[in-house]
């Protein structure tokens, strides 16, 4: 029956042909034998896809990796996360301050004085004439040059709320005529600049300073608003700190274009333009002006003192002339779009970038892979690698297999897999503290977490290094405070807190709180009870939720657990305050600034400093350090901040998870010495734990190499 | 006939409206609300957030945001929140993916649950056919995800191959031959995985369509003739069973734009069901709704093409 | 009863009896695979409810979620290691049966409590389906014929208003009006001929005016819904809801009936036009009486199958959302969440991705034996053929 025998045979020739492809397909130790090219291939995987390739647009961690690759900063970090020059050869820092001239105040020793004279008793106290302290000194001595800006009139005009919904905002014409300023230029920023100057010109000098005065407002409805413009426009006191970058000369883009001061002016506007949404407006929104003052020099005045400012330029420069507004209006002509709607964040560039970095973008398909190629024109010479593959694979246990299949050179490696591949001679593996840390944050707006014993104790019944050991499997560092620990900020005298939960009774008696009948702790009748959340999709975090849950029942303490998903989490418990405690993380930045989430104006619904921590001493730490362009000075107000912080612990500091990392032992550091001849090296993670500092200068060797030094 | 046809299309129409109206206010009146911006992000400012809230028409009232996103739809003109890309052009992309898994797995469906089925029908409650239903029923009751593991596991680590993705990466340049049955191979695994539920309900149905047929008078007339038994099942039997299987082309249309949430997303296949348990995760509304509608279209499409077939080829219905 | 109707079942006795379940049971007996599952699905039951017996209270005889970090991820049968471990947290069995996971927490009280909480999410999930289904099915199939009158939806449209602006003010009286709504609406159903009594004049009769029947509004929703792909659905409202074990059951539930609306029309569409309740209608029993006493044990066959299938489906749908991170969220554990947690572990602790499979796998495949074989009993069709 041929019918017969087309059931039986179809299936059988299908299954037969599926199968024999296994064939075809190179084993993990074949991966090189007839493609030697597979050696000159990094290819990485991610859970996530990039969403968009533009580095003032994304906001993503996949998107930011491949940009760190396809653009180039003016400046990044070195081994020791000190700054370096990237684009920009060399910078200087200095200020220009500000101050207007009070005549109606007295002035010690010369009563009421205009510009001339103010500005003579400046000179004189910097040549030393008059009798001053060691610091006061100091600062003077920092004066490069004084100069009188005349007085002047102008024309404000502010929109103001608008009072119903149907109507436009009102617009409000202030006329202004300043009064003489003095502008100072200084060699190195100085925020106690004025309070010093206090000293000569007396003390109430700057705050005397009426600006009121100065203005007139048309408009009767916002005569009360006057005060606050006065303080806008006409402030008593004003710095400018200024950063002038000394750009790369011969540097170019993957097209071949020159890179000059332009694309860095032009890169500032796109993030300030309100029309491209970008995430980074808030990092940059303290610069006045960029200028550029030739090609190759870029001059940088800021509004206020900001010393996070600096780290903001190790951001990715992009082309001017692929994105400026004649080449943003052809675009949608010639996809048929309306050029009205059409901004950069519609650009096509966006998906086909085009940067200064060490790789030159090459191909994305969404959810599959992307891939750069290197860039033989790098201005440091191109790296080792001739491609660099990105794939998506969201699934960390295929993840896994893959790299046994010889697919993916590296993956987001988990702490136990490192702990079951450190012995295997193929792999070889790394490990370093990251940027950001685990904590169990407080509602200190709620009882009991008001009291700071009450916290302390809380901390104290949790065994961290007991989490660190099992949970981590030893890849975890314990934490006291905010600071990066890698960084000097961070002040390693403080100690953690001891796991004991003795102490813990003992502290918790002290805040009122015994055990009842029923083994509970209580105070006043009320149960000591709480609900512990956090959001869902993290092992890691409902790991720590079930181990405090547990470590407080303990000690006698009724806790609720709860798992959110996380925008749920977000929006409806932690923006609005809703919690009692929570499990989160935040990644760190380098820079010490903790004003958003540790001052305490920061406190309010969807602001970040959630557990509304309030301190006035920490305040005035975190606005101090945020203005301090002094390395030294800084760290000292670093590690006071520190200490406050770990003594109040509106937060349980739980770790620093490390980073795992595992990579084929055949990658090695190939670099050339001085006499041209090709060495390899192991790779090694740098002081501050970053095992692919070297990138570009890695490559994959067909066979293990041998080094005889470092075994 | 062209009155049948008419009518069905305008129910479909209607029926398709109210779809699109359940799934847009089941995405839009559940908690929560698109977090295209990481809430907990300091670089976001509650005026960027409140900016991208007006690029997506959500500070609308819900009713003009239905007419904006299908009157978009329908012009072809939506993008997705994420990347700006167009909906329709990733649905394309993802869709091309998906198809050679979708061609595959229903080839060997239909390839393997027919020989099955009728052996199991004609040797019915031996020893053949209770194991076949044990069989079938086991593979229908393995959580997928568990299955797709044991295989990739076995098969890595007894092989040393990849199988994850659409083809083997980094393989350079090799011979094209190479590379398609490099191809076929990464195909196998999901498209096999993707067929077993398939090839479970597909067989029984078959065994039972069978057995339904050969109690029937004219099977048994053909039998008491002498006709062999073999010609009896194959000649007899089979062609009649096979009636209600033309009408399930038109019923496996859906699956080319569902596909496998699970299956997908453990194998990396960039298709649509990882497209759109992608979405669903960064709350891309478009692309939701999008594919929503898509499969909506198709399950209607699906049972207009069933019931022309069924008009077709069963000369006994007419309406 | 009627004398006549038990007239007829005297008659109907003439014939050798054998009780329901007795026969069900002869019929059971010859199929081997229903047996090994009904035997299973006992069990199985047996255990859920032993595992929820000592997996809850406040110091379980078990405790599945207490976590003992020094001990984890250690092999089935093996011992604990007494010094570490404070007396409370010594495993009252004294051997780890089935080994611990990553946090040390036993996993064979884990699984216990897994059964109950997983055999809860199958049979709420499909309860609520096959209520939903009956009532649908049975009010399509039963006062299919009647139509919705414009009045009816002026009625709807006036009460849905109602309660749209009322949803603007207070927000949980909207569960108690909408379920006024419908109740309000079937209430207008059986109460016309009351108002049907009435006198309308001129225009004024455009309020009885026939739209649409019941049958086709109820079947053309069953389409519309069955136009979701549904997995797909299901994964959708579970990640947009928070998560909890009875947001999942319920959506679950919500987008399962509608196999089971279709089987309940159907049987009821053909029992309408039987004899037997063509003569309980003649005898004027009550409509009521008719379709709880007489129609729904009928119809019952085709929903209690498809109900053991659907049970075995929804302990899968929820392991798939538990692999996708949405299953339920702990404490509860679920086989399905236990798997998809210990799947990371697969190279270091298999057992811990084995157990709850397999566990799976069987359970399952009992319920869709068992499901198989009392399809087969229950359809004489397919009875006589054997």
């Amino acid at each position: 029956m041929t019918i017969r025998r087309v059931l039986i045979f179809a299936p059988i020739i299908l299954i037969v042909f599926l199968v024999q492809s296994y064939f075809w397909v190179p084993t993990y130790e074949q991966q090189t034998r007839g493609n030697p090219d597979r050696l000159n291939d990094y290819i990485t995987a991610s859970i996530g896809d990039a969403s968009i390739l533009n580095p003032i647009l994304s906001a993503d961690s996949a998107s930011s990796d491949i940009e760190s690759l396809v653009f180039e900063g003016l400046i990044d970090r070195d081994e020791e996360l000190r700054f370096r020059g990237r684009l920009a050869t060399s910078w200087d820092i200095y200020e220009e301050a500000f101050f207007y001239v009070n005549e109606g105040a007295n002035i010690p020793g010369v009563g009421r004085a205009g510009a001339q004279d103010v500005v003579a008793l400046l000179q004189r106290a910097r040549t030393g004439d008059l009798r001053t302290e060691l610091e006061l000194q100091a600062s003077l001595g920092n004066i490069r040059e004084i100069s009188v800006i005349p007085p002047r009139d102008f024309l404000v005009v502010r929109y103001e709320e608008k009072e119903r919904k149907d109507k436009e905002p009102a617009e409000v014409k202030i006329r202004v005529s300043a009064p003489v300023r003095i502008k100072l230029v200084l060699n190195c920023v100085d925020q106690d600049l004025f309070q010093k100057l206090s000293h000569i010109l007396g003390k109430d000098y700057f705050a005397s300073f009426n600006g009121q005065g100065y203005l007139t407002v048309d408009d009767e409805r916002w005569q009360e608003k006057r005060g606050a413009y006065a303080e806008e426009i006409l402030p008593a006191t004003e710095h400018n700190p200024i950063v002038v970058f000394h750009l790369r000369p011969g540097v170019k883009f993957h097209d071949g274009h020159l890179f000059d001061a332009r694309d860095v002016k032009f890169t500032f506007e796109a993030i300030m333009n309100p029309k491209n949404l970008s995430p980074r407006i808030a990092d940059y929104e303290p610069v006045k002006q960029v200028e550029v003052v030739d090609p190759l020099t870029v001059r940088i005045v800021y509004k206020r003192l900001y010393s996070p400012a600096l780290g903001t330029w190790g951001m990715g420069i992009l082309p001017e002339h692929l994105l400026n507004d004649e080449a943003l209006k052809k675009e949608p002509v010639s996809l048929d779009k309306n050029p009205e709607e059409f901004s950069m964040r519609q650009s096509s560039f966006n998906r086909h970038p085009t940067g200064c970095g060490p790789f030159v973008f090459r191909e994305w398909k969404s959810d599959q892979y992307i891939i750069l190629d290197c860039f033989e024109d790098y201005w440091k010479g191109p790296p080792n690698y001739n491609r660099y593959v990105y794939r998506i694979v969201p699934d960390l246990l295929t993840q896994e297999m893959e790299f046994y299949a010889g697919t993916i050179d590296s993956y987001n490696v988990q702490p136990h897999q490192v702990e079951r591949l450190s012995n295997d001679p193929t792999y070889q593996n790394f490990s370093g503290p990251s940027f950001g840390y685990t904590y169990i944050g407080y509602n200190m707006r709620r009882e009991p977490f008001d009291d700071s014993r009450v916290r302390r104790a809380l901390s104290m019944a949790i065994d961290v290094d007991k989490i660190i050991d099992y949970v981590l499997y030893g890849q975890g560092e314990r934490i006291t405070g905010p600071f990066v620990k890698q960084t000097d900020f961070y002040d390693h005298s403080i100690k953690p807190t001891l796991y004991d939960p003795e102490a813990a009774l003992r502290l918790l008696a002290d805040a009122g709180w015994g055990r009842n009948k029923e083994g509970w702790l209580e105070k006043d009748g009320k149960r000591f009870q709480f609900t512990l959340i956090t959001n869902s999709g993290n092992d890691l975090r409902k790991a720590v939720l079930a181990i405090a849950q547990n470590a407080w029942k303990q000690i006698g303490i009724d806790v609720r657990t709860d798992l959110l998903e996380w925008s749920v989490f977000i929006q409806e418990r932690v923006d609005k305050g809703d919690f009692d405690a929570l499990i989160l993380g935040w990644v760190m930045g380098i820079e010490p600034d903790l004003y958003q989430i540790w001052h305490s104006s920061q406190a309010h619904p969807h602001q970040l400093n959630f557990v509304a921590f309030k301190n006035t001493e920490a305040d005035d730490l975190i606005v101090k350090i945020r203005q301090e362009y002094d390395h030294e000075r800084q760290v000292a107000h670093c590690h006071r901040l520190h200490e406050i912080i770990a003594r109040e612990q509106p937060y349980t500091f739980l770790y620093v998870a490390k980073w795992t990392a595992v990579l084929d032992k055949r990658i090695v550091i190939k670099e050339r010495d001085l006499r041209g001849n090709v060495v390899y090296k192991k790779i090694k993670p740098t002081k501050t734990g970053n095992y692919s500092f070297y990138f570009n200068k890695w490559i994959k060797l067909p066979e293990i190499p041998s080094f005889a030094l470092d075994g | 006939m062209l009155s049948f046809i008419g009518r069905s299309i305008i129910q479909k129409i209607i029926t398709l409206f109210f779809v699109s109206i359940v799934s847009f206010l089941i995405i839009h009146l559940a908690p929560g609300k698109p977090s295209q911006v990481d809430p907990l992000n300091p670089k976001f400012t509650p005026e960027i957030v409140e900016r991208f809230r007006k690029e997506f028409h959500l500070d609308k009232p819900l009713h003009i945001q239905y007419v904006y996103f299908y009157r978009n739809l329908l012009t072809g003109k939506t993008v997705s929140w994420k990347d700006n890309q167009s909906v329709l052009g990733k649905i394309w992309e993802r869709f091309l993916n998906s198809l050679p898994l979708f061609i595959v797995g229903t080839i060997i469906t239909w390839t393997l649950s027919f020989p099955i089925g009728i052996r199991s029908a004609i040797c019915r409650g031996g020893f053949y056919d209770r194991s076949a239903t044990f069989f079938s029923y086991l593979l229908i009751s393995i959580p997928g995800f568990f299955f797709a593991y044991i295989l990739i596991i076995f098969v890595v680590t007894h092989f040393h191959v990849p199988v994850i993705g659409l083809k083997t990466f980094g393989i350079g340049d090799a011979s094209w031959l190479r590379m398609i049955m490099d191809r076929v191979w990464h195909l196998l695994l999901p498209s096999v995985l993707g067929a077993t539920g398939g090839i479970a309900i597909l067989s029984r149905y078959v065994r039972s369509q069978m057995l339904e047929v050969e109690s029937q008078d004219y099977v048994r007339t053909a039998r008491a003739k002498g006709v062999p038994e073999e010609q009896v099942h194959y000649k007899h039997a089979l062609r009649n069973a096979l009636l209600p299987f033309v009408t399930m082309f038109g019923l496996i249309l859906p699956g080319l734009i569902g596909g496998s949430v699970i299956i997908e997303s453990i194998f990396s296949w960039p298709g649509i069901g990882r497209m759109a348990y992608e979405a669903i995760l960064a709350r891309d509304y478009p692309i939701i709704l999008t594919v929503n509608f898509m499969s909506a279209v198709l399950v209607l499409a699906g049972t207009f093409v069933s019931d022309l077939l069924y008009l077709v080829v069963d000369p006994r219905i007419r309406l | 009863m009627n004398a006549i109707a038990k007239d007829l079942d005297k008659n109907a006795l003439d014939a050798p009896r054998r009780s329901g379940l007795h026969e069900f049971w002869q019929l059971l007996k010859q199929d081997r695979l229903a047996i090994i599952g009904l035997a299973i699905f006992v069990l199985f039951f047996c255990i859920a409810l032993l595992g929820l017996v000592l997996t809850t209270g406040t110091d379980p005889t078990l405790k599945p979620a207490m976590i003992r970090l020094q001990e984890k991820l250690r092999q089935p049968l093996s011992r604990p290691n007494l010094e570490t471990l404070r007396p409370e947290e010594v495993p009252r069995l004294g051997v780890y049966l089935l080994g611990t996971d990553d946090l040390g927490r036993d996993v064979f009280a884990r699984m216990l409590q897994g059964a109950w909480v997983s055999l809860t999410v199958g049979f709420v999930a499909v309860g609520i389906s096959v209520l939903i289904g009956i009532l649908m099915g049975g009010i399509a199939g039963y006062f299919g014929q009647n139509h919705v009158r414009v009045d009816h939806i002026l009625f709807l449209i006036v009460l849905h208003s109602g309660v749209v602006l009322l949803l603007l003010w207070v927000r949980p009286l909207w569960a108690a009006l909408l379920g006024g709504v419908v109740w309000g609406f079937i209430f207008s159903l059986c109460w016309k001929k009351v108002w049907k009594r009435w006198q309308l004049s001129g225009w004024l009769n455009i309020l009885r005016k026939d739209t649409i029947s019941i049958d086709t509004l109820i079947m053309r929703f069953v389409d519309i819904m069955l136009c979701f792909p549904s997995f797909f659905l299901i994964l959708t409202v579970v990640a947009l809801l928070p998560a909890s074990m009875y947001n999942i059951m319920i959506v679950i539930g919500l987008t399962s009936w509608m196999g089971t609306t279709r089987f309940v029309r159907a049987e009821f569409l053909s029992l309408r036009e039987q004899d037997f309740v063509t003569a309980a209608r003649a005898l004027g029993v009550n409509q009521w009486r008719i379709i709880f006493r007489h129609m729904i044990p009928n119809a019952m066959a085709p929903v209690l199958v498809s109900a053991t299938i659907g049970i075995a489906t929804a302990i899968l749908t929820e392991a798939g959302l538990s692999f996708l991170g949405f299953g339920v969220p702990p404490p509860h554990a679920t086989w399905g969440s236990i798997l998809s947690d210990g799947k990371r572990f697969i190279f270091d602790a298999p057992w811990l991705t084995f157990t709850p499979g397999f566990a799976i796998l069987i359970v399952v495949l009992c319920f869709n034996l068992f499901g198989e074989g009392l399809r087969d009993i229950l359809n004489p069709k397919l009875r006589q053929r054997y």
